[in-house]
C-alpha cells in the first residue's frame, strides 16, 4: 500500500465528498490495486467484509496534505492506520473517563444509554462535550468520527440541504436525532424512544405521503448490508405490502400508525402507543434501538408484536391487521392495570405506624389548605383576572389624575367563624380550631374567635395551656370543604363588586376602586360587608385608605367586624404610633435590629434619614422602611402572583427506624409533590431536598411527635428539563438524600421542592413558538383569502366602473363612496370607453342615462387638460355597488391610461396633509376602513410615508394583508397597457414585503432588472440586498442594461443605504464589497459602483466618523 | 465566563445590559487574543455561548476587562454608553487600530428579553471576530491598549452606588482625520443592536 496510490484515489473522488463517504471505498489499503471504474461492484463486495470504514478517514484521505507531510515520518504505514489507532485511543480515553464519573448502579440498575453510541454531528444544544458527558455518565459511548459499525445515533440539531436529499449515505441509515432525546431520556432516567425526537426536517419529510420508493431503498438497518444488495428484485413487492398494510392499520383503534414496515416499527408503537410520530419513520429504524428496547422493557407484547411484525415483512400477503390490533390491546390493558394503584387506608400518627402518613398529613394540614388554596383560586378567578391585566395601561394613565382607593377586606378570624357559623349558640362562647380535641394534648391552636381570644387564648398555642387560661374553651375540628365554600363566596362577592380583586389568601383581598369612582367608599365596603355577612354567615372587617398599606393598617384598627377609613390626611396621625411590628416586610430579624436602634414605632422610624437607613439595611429594605413609615405604598394592587416553587414540607410526626422507611417516605413525598405540580400544570427544573436532622444533643420533643430543636440540611440540583415525573423526582431526591450520609432515625422533617418552574404547555411545545413552522402553519388561511380576493377580482369585470380617486383624500370621503354610486364627474373615460358595449350600456343605466353624455362631454375637456372639474359633479343617489369593485376598478382605469399613475403619484405627493388627515382618523374609526385591502389601491399605500403605512396596515385585517401588492393581475394589465413601465424614482422602494422596486424591476424593460427582480425572490435571508447580489455574481453573462437602469440601481442602492446605515453597516459594507467584485465583470455595475460610493461615503462619515474601507475604481 | 446573577437586571433592558456586558467582556478578551498584544500562552479555551472563546489567564488583566466592562453596566442600563472601543496604540500614544462596539439599547421596549435570542445573534460576533483577523492591521512591537467608553452624554454626578468605579480621562492621542471604517457584524435585534467595526487611520493622515 504506497503513499502515491492512496492519494490518487483521493483525487479522483475528491470532485465530491459525499460520494466517498458512502458508496465509494476511501480506505487506501485496498484501494490502490482497484481502478475507479468498477468502484460499485468492489463497494457491494468491500461493505461485507470489512468493518473498519469510518467518515472520519474519508475525510482524512481526502486531505492530500496531511496524507503526505504528516506521515512521512511517522510510525503509522498510511493514513488509515493511524486513524485506526486513533480511534483505539480514543475508545480507551473515554472509557477511562466513564469509569471514572459514570453513576454507580446505586439507584439503577443499567446505565440509560447502555448500548447506545451516539456520534455528534455539527452545532447543537447542548453542546457536544455536554452531551458526551451525558454518556459518560449514564453509559453509553461517544464516537468522535462516525462509523457505520459503532454508532448507533447521529445526533444533530440541523441538517444542510444536501445531506437531507441524500440522507441515506450522510447517515447510513441510521437514526438522526436531536439532541433533546439525550437530555430527556437522562431526565426520564430510561431510554426514550427516538422516534419523537427525530430530525424535524426528516420528520417532515416522512410525514408526507409515503413514496413507494421510500419503502423500498430507505429500508432500515435490520437489513443487512448484504440482505440489501440482493433485494433489488423484492423491494417493489414488500414496497406494495407494506402500503397495504399502512392503509389497514390507519383504521386500527390508535388511528395513528400510518405505516409499518420492519420490526422496529411495530415496536415503536408498542413502545408509546399514544405518540402520533411513532410510526412514521420507521424506514430509518437502527437495528441498535430495537435490541436496546427489548432489554429495557422485555414484555410479552413486544416481543409478540415484534415476531408479528417480522411476519409481517417476510410474508407480504398476509394481513397482519388483526396480530397488530391483538397485541396492541394487550399492551395498552397492561398498562392500564398496572397504573391503577389501590391502597388500603389506616389511620395512624406518624411515618412508622401509618402507610399512607404524607396524603394524610396533608388531608388535615391547614397550611397546605392555604397553600393549594391558591391553585384552586387561580384556576376559577383566572379569566376575570386575566381581564383586569388588559385594563391596566389605562388605570395607569388614570392612577396619577385620580386619588386611589383601595379596601382591604379580612374575614373575622375565618377558620372558627366558618365552622361555627351554622351553630349560633357557639357564637359568643370561646372557640378554637385545632386538629386535635385532646384536651391535654400538645396540638397547636391554629385559630381562636375573639371571645377567645379575650382569655389570652392565641393562635399556635398548645391545646392544654389554652385549656388552662380558659377551661369552658371549645375546640372544633377543621371543616376544609366548608372553608372552600365560603372562601369561594367570599371572593364571588368581591369579584362581582369590583374586577380589580388581588387575593392575599383564602380569606383576605384587596380590591382597588378607584375606577369605579365611588362617591362613598365607605357606603360601599359597608354593602360588601353585609353581602358577605348574609352570604357566608361569617363577619368581614374592611379598611379603606389610598394605598395598600393603609388600608391594611385600617383593617388592624376596624378588626372584629368594623370599618375604617383612613383619609389621606390621616394617614400621619394613624401611623405614629404604629409600631414598627405592624408594617408588612417587618419581621423578627427586622424588628429586633429597630429595638436595638430604639425604633419601637413609626413615628420613631420616621426621624431617621433615608440614606442611613439604606446604609444600615441595604438599598430596598431601606427604602421601604422610609416609604413605609410615611404611609408611602407604590404598590398597585395587581393580579394574582405566580407561585415561584412547588413542593411539600412534612416536619410533624417524622419518624423512621431506618432508611427503607426513609426511601418509602421519599417517594410518598415525590409523589404528593408530582400531583401538585400536575395540578397547577407546572414542572420544576430545580428540585430541592429539606432535611431536618434532631441535633445531637436534643431529646424528645416537648411538642408530641413534633420536630423539636433541629438542623436544617438542604440540598438541590438542577435538572435539564423540566419534569412533573414521579420516577424521576424519586430518583433524584434518593440521589440527595445519599449525599447526606444521615442516620435515619435523626431525622425529623422532610420537604421537597421544586423550582424554577416552567409551564407543563410550554414545556410540551418547546421552542416551536419561536420556530418558523407556527408561521407556516397559518399559510392555508392566508391562501384561502388569496383566493377570495382573485374572485372579487374576477367580479370586478363586470362590475360598474367606479373611480376611486375621491377615496384618496381620506376616510369620511371613502365611507361616502361605499354608500352611493360615485358621482359621475370622478368616472374615467379612458376605462369606460374600453368597456365591453352591454357592460357599458348597463353601467348607463344605473346612471340614468347620464353616463353617454358625460363621456363625450369628458373626452372634450380631456384633451385641454386632465384637472378635474368640481362644477361636473353629478349626485345620483342610485343604488349602492358592491363595495370591493371600487378599488379594482380604479386599477383598471389606472391601467388604461399610462399618464394616469403620474398623475395619482403627483396627487399624492402633492397632498401630503390629506394622507395625515388618515392616520389622524384611524384610531377611533375602525368601522371606517375598507373591510380589505382589496379595496385599496396598493399604489397609494405604497406612496405613504413608511410609519404611516404601518398604521394603515395593522388597521385593516390582519388575514387580508398578504394580498397587498401581490396583485399579479393589476401588474399584467400595466404590462399589457402600457409595455415597458418607466421607473420612477420615489423615497420608498424599500417599502412593503417584497419592497416596491421588486414589482418596478419585474415590470422593467431592461432585462437585467428583471433578473435582479427573479434573484430577489430566490435570495435568502430575504430583504437583504447583499443576498441578492450574491446572487448576481453567479449569474453570467450580464448584459448591459443602459442609462435608466444604471439610475434605478442608484437609486435603489442609495435608499437601501439610508435605511441600513444606521443599524446594520455590516450589510452596506458587504453589498458595497461584492458591488466592487461585480464592475469587473460588467460596466454597468462599474458606473453603479462610481455613482453610489460619494453617497455612501458622506452616510457613513455622517453617522459614523469615518470613510468606509473601501475605494473609488477608475 | 460565569454567569453572574445580577440582582437589578429585572427590567428587560437590565437584563439586556446584562448580557450585553457579560458579552462584551468575553469578546474584549477575544479581540486582545486575536491581536497577539500578550503570548498565546497567556489564554485558555472556554466555551461561551457555545462556541469557544479566549480567556485571559492572568488575574489582572482579567480583572481589568471585568471591571471596567462592569463598571459601564449602569450607564448601559440607562442607555448612555453609545460606543465602547478597544483602542491598540504604540508607544506614543498614537492609536493604530480601534476595534468598535456601537451600541444601541432600546430603552422604551417594553416585552421580556428572552436570553437565547440575543445570544443567538451575539454568537455570530464571536464566530466572525477570529476569521476577520485579516482584516485588522500587524501590531509593531511595544504596543498598548486600552478600554475607552463614549457616551452619548455626560452622565450625572454618580450615586453612591458606583462612585467608588474611577474613570480616568485617556492620554491617547486622536486622529486628525476621519478613520477608515471596516465593519465586522453587526446585528439589529430588540432591544439591542450592536455594530462592530474596525478603525484604522486614515490614508492621509500624518504620520507622527
Amino acid at each position: 500500500m504506497s503513499l502515491n496510490s492512496s492519494s490518487r484515489s483521493a483525487t479522483s473522488n475528491s470532485n465530491s465528498k459525499r460520494s466517498v463517504t458512502s458508496n465509494s471505498n476511501s480506505n487506501p489499503s485496498t484501494s490502490g490495486n482497484n481502478s475507479c471504474r468498477n468502484n460499485d461492484k468492489r463497494n457491494r463486495k468491500r461493505k461485507t467484509d470489512q468493518n473498519q470504514k469510518t467518515l472520519g478517514m474519508a475525510w482524512g484521505a481526502n486531505s492530500r496534505s496531511s496524507s503526505r507531510s504528516a506521515f512521512r515520518n511517522s510510525p503509522f504505514p498510511d493514513f488509515g492506520s493511524y486513524m485506526v489507532m486513533k480511534n483505539q485511543k480514543l475508545h480507551q480515553q473515554f472509557d477511562a473517563d466513564a469509569s471514572s464519573s459514570s453513576v454507580s448502579g446505586a439507584c439503577s440498575g443499567k446505565p440509560i444509554f447502555d448500548g447506545v453510541s451516539i456520534f455528534v454531528d455539527g452545532y447543537t444544544v447542548p453542546s457536544s462535550q455536554e452531551l458526551k458527558g451525558y454518556m459518560l455518565k449514564y453509559g453509553g459511548r461517544f464516537e468522535n468520527y462516525f462509523s457505520r459499525h459503532h454508532v448507533t445515533h447521529i445526533i444533530c440539531s440541523n441538517l444542510p440541504d444536501s445531506k437531507i436529499k441524500n440522507l441515506r449515505s450522510f447517515s447510513g441509515g441510521l437514526p438522526v436525532v436531536k439532541p433533546t432525546w439525550v437530555l430527556e431520556s437522562v431526565a426520564a432516567n430510561k431510554l426514550l424512544s427516538w422516534i419523537p425526537y427525530q430530525l424535524d426536517q426528516l420528520a417532515s419529510e416522512t410525514k408526507k405521503q409515503p413514496k413507494l420508493s421510500a419503502f423500498g431503498f430507505k429500508s432500515g438497518p435490520v437489513l443487512d448490508d448484504l440482505e440489501e444488495s440482493i433485494s433489488g428484485q423484492a423491494v417493489p413487492q414488500s414496497g406494495i405490502a407494506t402500503l397495504r398494510t399502512s392503509c389497514s392499520l390507519e383504521a386500527n383503534i390508535f388511528g395513528k400508525a400510518e405505516c409499518t414496515e420492519e420490526v422496529e416499527e411495530c415496536h415503536s408503537v408498542s413502545d408509546d402507543p399514544f405518540h402520533p410520530n411513532a410510526a412514521e419513520s420507521a424506514d430509518q429504524a437502527p437495528t441498535y434501538c430495537m435490541e436496546n428496547h427489548c432489554e429495557v422493557e422485555l414484555d410479552a407484547a413486544v416481543v409478540v408484536q415484534s415476531d408479528a411484525g417480522y411476519h409481517s415483512h417476510i410474508s407480504p400477503c398476509q394481513d397482519p391487521k388483526s396480530d397488530h390490533n391483538d397485541c396492541l390491546e394487550d399492551h395498552i390493558i397492561e398498562e392500564s392495570s398496572s397504573s391503577k394503584t389501590i391502597r388500603p387506608s389506616t389511620t395512624g400518627h406518624s411515618t412508622l405506624s401509618d402507610a399512607n402518613f404524607v396524603e394524610n398529613y396533608f388531608k388535615f394540614s391547614r397550611l397546605h389548605f392555604i397553600g393549594t388554596w391558591r391553585n384552586r383560586y387561580r384556576k376559577r378567578f383566572l379569566s376575570s383576572a386575566n381581564g383586569f391585566k388588559d385594563m391596566n395601561p389605562s388605570r395607569n394613565a388614570f392612577a396619577t389624575s385620580q386619588k386611589t382607593t383601595i379596601i382591604h377586606v379580612d374575614m373575622d378570624c375565618f377558620f372558627v367563624s366558618v365552622v361555627i357559623r351554622k351553630h349560633s349558640d357557639l357564637k359568643d362562647k370561646p372557640v378554637a380550631v385545632c386538629h386535635s380535641d385532646n384536651s391535654r394534648g400538645t396540638a397547636e391552636i391554629s385559630s381562636a374567635n375573639y371571645p377567645a381570644r379575650n382569655h389570652g387564648v392565641k393562635a399556635g398555642m398548645f391545646i392544654r395551656d389554652a385549656k388552662a387560661l380558659c377551661p369552658q374553651l371549645v375546640i372544633l375540628p377543621y371543616n376544609f370543604d366548608a372553608y372552600e365554600e365560603v372562601a369561594d363566596q367570599f371572593y364571588d362577592i368581591l369579584h362581582k363588586h369590583c374586577n380589580k380583586v388581588q387575593a392575599v389568601s383564602c380569606d383576605e383581598a384587596f380590591i382597588d376602586v378607584t375606577d369605579l369612582r365611588v362617591e362613598d367608599p365607605e357606603l360601599f365596603a359597608r354593602a360588601i360587608r353585609t353581602e358577605i355577612h348574609e352570604t357566608t354567615g361569617c363577619t368581614a372587617s374592611a379598611g379603606i385608605a389610598g394605598s395598600m398599606l393603609m388600608a391594611r393598617v385600617a383593617t388592624r384598627i376596624a378588626k372584629p367586624d368594623g370599618l375604617c377609613y383612613i383619609p389621606s390626611e390621616k394617614v400621619d396621625d394613624y401611623l405614629h404610633e404604629l409600631p414598627v411590628k405592624a408594617l408588612p416586610g417587618i419581621g423578627h430579624v427586622l424588628e429586633e435590629k429597630l429595638k436595638k436602634k430604639q425604633i419601637n414605632t413609626c413615628g420613631q422610624l420616621r426621624l431617621i434619614s433615608k440614606e442611613s437607613l439604606q446604609k444600615d439595611f441595604g438599598v430596598k429594605t431601606g427604602d421601604m422602611l422610609w416609604n413605609f413609615s410615611r404611609g408611602i405604598d407604590n404598590r398597585l394592587v395587581g393580579v394574582f402572583q405566580e407561585s415561584k416553587s412547588i413542593g411539600a414540607d412534612v416536619n410533624w410526626g417524622v419518624r423512621f427506624n431506618d432508611l427503607n422507611d426513609m426511601k418509602d417516605f421519599l417517594l410518598k413525598l415525590c409523589k404528593e409533590v408530582s400531583l401538585r405540580l400536575q395540578g397547577c400544570g407546572l414542572k420544576g427544573r430545580t428540585i430541592t431536598l429539606k432535611i431536618k436532622k434532631r441535633r445531637s444533643d436534643a431529646g424528645e420533643p416537648v411538642k408530641y411527635m413534633g420536630c423539636g430543636d433541629c438542623e436544617n440540611l438542604s440540598r438541590s440540583v438542577t435538572l435539564p428539563m423540566a419534569t412533573d415525573d414521579v420516577d424521576v423526582f424519586q430518583r433524584i431526591t434518593a440521589q440527595l438524600f445519599g449525599y447526606f450520609h444521615i442516620d435515619a432515625r435523626d431525622i425529623r422533617g422532610a420537604g421537597l421542592q421544586a423550582s424554577k418552574l416552567e409551564s407543563a404547555d410550554r414545556n410540551m411545545r418547546g421552542h416551536e413558538k419561536y420556530s418558523i413552522r407556527s408561521w407556516l402553519v397559518s399559510s392555508p388561511a392566508r391562501k384561502s383569502s388569496m383566493a377570495k380576493g382573485k374572485g372579487d377580482q374576477l367580479y370586478s369585470d363586470i362590475g360598474p366602473p367606479v373611480q376611486a380617486r375621491g377615496s384618496f383624500s381620506g376616510g369620511e370621503a371613502y365611507v361616502a363612496h361605499r354608500a352611493t354610486l360615485p358621482a359621475l364627474h370622478d368616472l374615467d373615460v379612458g376605462v369606460i370607453e374600453s368597456l365591453p358595449p352591454e357592460v357599458l350600456s348597463e353601467i348607463n343605466d344605473l346612471y340614468a342615462g347620464e353616463l353617454i353624455s358625460f363621456i363625450s362631454k369628458k373626452k372634450e375637456k380631456n384633451a385641454g387638460n386632465n384637472v378635474m372639474d368640481e362644477e361636473q359633479s353629478l349626485s345620483n343617489p342610485l343604488v349602492p355597488p358592491n363595495k370591493d369593485f371600487v378599488h379594482n376598478v380604479a386599477e383598471k382605469i389606472k391601467s388604461s391610461e399610462k399618464e394616469d399613475e403620474q398623475y395619482i403619484n403627483k396627487m399624492i405627493q402633492g397632498l401630503p396633509e390629506t394622507s395625515g388627515s388618515v392616520t389622524a382618523l384611524l384610531p377611533e374609526t375602525d368601522s371606517l376602513m375598507p373591510s380589505s385591502l382589496s379595496q385599496v389601491d396598493s399604489s397609494v399605500l405604497q406612496q405613504l410615508p413608511e410609519e404611516l403605512l404601518a398604521d394603515v396596515l395593522e388597521s385593516l385585517p390582519a388575514h387580508r394583508r398578504p394580498d397587498f401588492m401581490s396583485n399579479d393581475v393589476y401588474l399584467d394589465h400595466i404590462r399589457d397597457q402600457t409595455g415597458a413601465i418607466d421607473f420612477l424614482p420615489s423615497n420608498n422602494l424599500w417599502v412593503g414585503n417584497p419592497p416596491r422596486w421588486v414589482d418596478n424591476f419585474r415590470l422593467s424593460s431592461c432585462q437585467l432588472l428583471n433578473r435582479i427582480a427573479v434573484l430577489y425572490n430566490k435570495s435568502s435571508p430575504r430583504g437583504q440586498f447583499s443576498s441578492v447580489l450574491q446572487l448576481i455574481m453567479s449569474e453570467y453573462p450580464l448584459d448591459d442594461g443602459g442609462d435608466d437602469a444604471v439610475n434605478c440601481l442608484c437609486e435603489l442602492m442609495k435608499q437601501y443605504i439610508k435605511l441600513k446605515i444606521e443599524t446594520d453597516v455590516e450589510e452596506i459594507y458587504t453589498c458595497s464589497c461584492l458591488l466592487r467584485r461585480l464592475t469587473s465583470r460588467s460596466e454597468l455595475f462599474l458606473q453603479v459602483y462610481n455613482c453610489i460610493i460619494p453617497h455612501l461615503q458622506a452616510a457613513v462619515g455622517e453617522t459614523y466618523g469615518g470613510d468606509l474601507n473601501i475605494c473609488f475604481i477608475e | 465566563m460565569e454567569r453572574k446573577d445580577n440582582n437589578q437586571a429585572k427590567a428587560p433592558q437590565g437584563e439586556a445590559a446584562r448580557i450585553l456586558t457579560e458579552f462584551l467582556e468575553v469578546a474584549i478578551s477575544c479581540i486582545i487574543f486575536l491581536k497577539g498584544v500578550y503570548p498565546h500562552g497567556a489564554f485558555e479555551r472556554r466555551r461561551y455561548m457555545n462556541v469557544v472563546v479566549h480567556r485571559a489567564r492572568h488575574p489582572q488583566l482579567r480583572d481589568y476587562i471585568h471591571s471596567s466592562v462592569n463598571g459601564l453596566l449602569p450607564f448601559i442600563q440607562k442607555g448612555l454608553v453609545e460606543r465602547v472601543v478597544v483602542i491598540f496604540f504604540d508607544n506614543e500614544d498614537f492609536p493604530i487600530e480601534r476595534f468598535v462596539f456601537k451600541v444601541n439599547l432600546n430603552l422604551s421596549y417594553g416585552s421580556k428579553v428572552e436570553q437565547s435570542d440575543l445570544e443567538f445573534s451575539l454568537r455570530s460576533f464571536l464566530i466572525k471576530l477570529p476569521v476577520s483577523e485579516s482584516l485588522t492591521k500587524l501590531l509593531p512591537r511595544g504596543c498598548r491598549w486600552e478600554i475607552t467608553a463614549y457616551f452619548r452624554a455626560l452622565p450625572e454626578a454618580s450615586t453612591s452606588k458606583d462612585s467608588e468605579l474611577i474613570w480616568i480621562p485617556t492620554d491617547t492621542k486622536q486622529w486628525q482625520q476621519p478613520p477608515l471604517i471596516t465593519p465586522i457584524k453587526s446585528m439589529n435585534s430588540e432591544p439591542l443592536g450592536v455594530q462592530l467595526y474596525l478603525e484604522h487611520p486614515s490614508l492621509s493622515e500624518p504620520k507622527p
